[in-house]
């Protein structure tokens, strides 16, 4: 492949748009610019992953640096839990590095399917878990108890200090495995499993568990980037124009607006993730079976 | 500075300096990459032939994009990793000894990664 300008400026400028859309949906980029690596530039699975996984790190840096600057990141829960995600993301990058693109890509857009589902069915009810203090009302686990987890943060929207007990430390445990798992496999953040988990299992509210799963990305990710770098996955000439991309496209997101409301944008976004799943499946059953669903790709 | 805000403070700058200075390396890379456009295989075996520390030096001092990017990538990858240590030794500092158990935890697993990797894969 030539280094060109276009390729490199293109890359870049694919890379950019993956993190803002990544940054505007609060899921990070790595759910676009896998797919967009593979499709638009015809990268082989498993260099998008790992290019993706180092552009991760690089936006877990800035998104989790201001969270925790502001207070709303639990660290202790982030300790907590990065034992488990860093601990399955060493076996998803050693899975990413044995297993066939095909393979790869067929998980892929097996998430992405279940990701356009699940960004509009889930509904945030925090206001009113917040309004009627619930979150300082759950029972600690015997796990929670002993480290002590919980904690409180200033709530702007709310105006208020919100106190919240942790619980659930075992499920919790679960999930971050399962994230770290996917994170290494598939060279996601694999926040949005965490957040979700945080805040349904955990009695975590949602900013804090936003917060606290970014910082985890960062050292989840690293794990497994340190694994592709030895294997020579982390393709440098694709990894910097991802890498710059994505951090400049997830400030400007980031900038823009803090949380995705309108219910309009988020059905353009399900819809394209269905069909960026539907495209990965048809590339994974072309490579794998020798199948070929009709594709634009 | 309270006990708490101690970690706070050492994370927080940890990720920033580590985010800034890497992009800035791939940023020179980039431009320099753009210079003079040039063919590259897609090969892991071309990627690990670039590791040698005279390579690198020697592409540092003569504008090799390669160069550049590597170090960029091997500073974005340590930052989380750096993190953790200065975790291990805010809550040492902290007195908060379960917690030095649990971020030392973290950092082992990062330690067998590396062995593993080191060991076992071609």
């Amino acid at each position: 492949m030539t280094y060109s300008l276009n390729f490199a400026l293109l890359l870049l400028a694919a890379a950019s748009v993956a993190g803002f859309f990544g940054a505007l949906l609060g899921v990070g980029g790595g759910i676009f610019i896998v797919p967009a690596m593979v499709l638009l530039f015809h990268l082989p699975m498993k260099i998008a992953v790992a290019a993706s996984i180092v552009s991760v790190i690089a936006t877990s840096n800035a998104g989790g640096s201001s969270y925790v600057d502001q207070r709303i990141t639990n660290l202790r829960l982030a300790m907590f839990l990065e034992l488990f995600t860093t601990t399955g993301a060493l076996v998803g990058a050693i899975l990413a590095i044995y297993l066939h693109d095909w393979v790869i890509s067929f998980i892929f857009a097996v998430m992405l399917g279940y990701m356009a589902y699940a960004s509009f069915s889930t509904r945030n009810l925090d206001d009113e878990r917040i309004a009627k203090g619930l979150f300082a009302k759950a029972r600690p686990d015997k796990i929670s108890r002993y480290l002590a987890l919980q904690g409180s943060y200033h709530d702007l929207a709310a105006d208020k200090e919100v106190d919240y007990v942790v619980c659930g430390a075992k499920a919790g445990m679960s999930v971050a495995s399962l994230a770290g798992l996917a994170s290494g496999l598939l060279g996601v953040g694999g926040g949005v499993l965490k957040v979700s988990g945080m805040n349904k299992y955990m009695n975590v509210p949602m900013k804090v568990a936003v917060g606290t799963s970014k910082l985890m990305i960062g050292v989840t990710a690293a794990v497994s980037s340190i694994l592709f770098f030895i294997a020579g996955l982390i393709h440098f000439m694709v990894v910097a124009p991802v890498a710059v991309g994505t951090t400049i496209g997830a400030s400007i997101g980031t900038l823009v607006m803090n949380r995705l409301h309108s219910t309009v944008l988020k059905w353009i976004f399900s819809a394209l993730m269905a069909y960026l799943a539907y495209e990965m499946l048809a590339q994974a059953l072309a490579k794998g079976f020798g199948i070929h669903l009709p594709s634009a790709a | 500075m309270s006990e708490e805000q101690n970690v706070y403070a050492g994370v927080y700058r940890m990720l920033v300096a580590g985010m800034i200075v890497s992009n800035i390396l791939f940023g020179i890379g980039l431009i320099l990459a753009l210079r003079r456009p040039q063919y590259f295989p897609l090969s892991a075996r071309w990627v690990r032939a670039q590791y040698h520390p005279s390579i690198v030096w020697h592409g540092l001092l003569h504008g090799e994009p390669n160069s550049f990017f590597l170090i960029g990538t091997l500073l974005l990858i340590l930052t989380p990793i750096a993190r953790v240590i200065v975790s291990i030794y805010a809550f040492w500092v902290d007195r908060d000894h379960k917690y030095v158990v649990v971020t030392g935890a973290v950092f082992i697993v990062i330690v067998v990664t590396i062995i593993l990797g080191l060991l076992g894969i071609r």
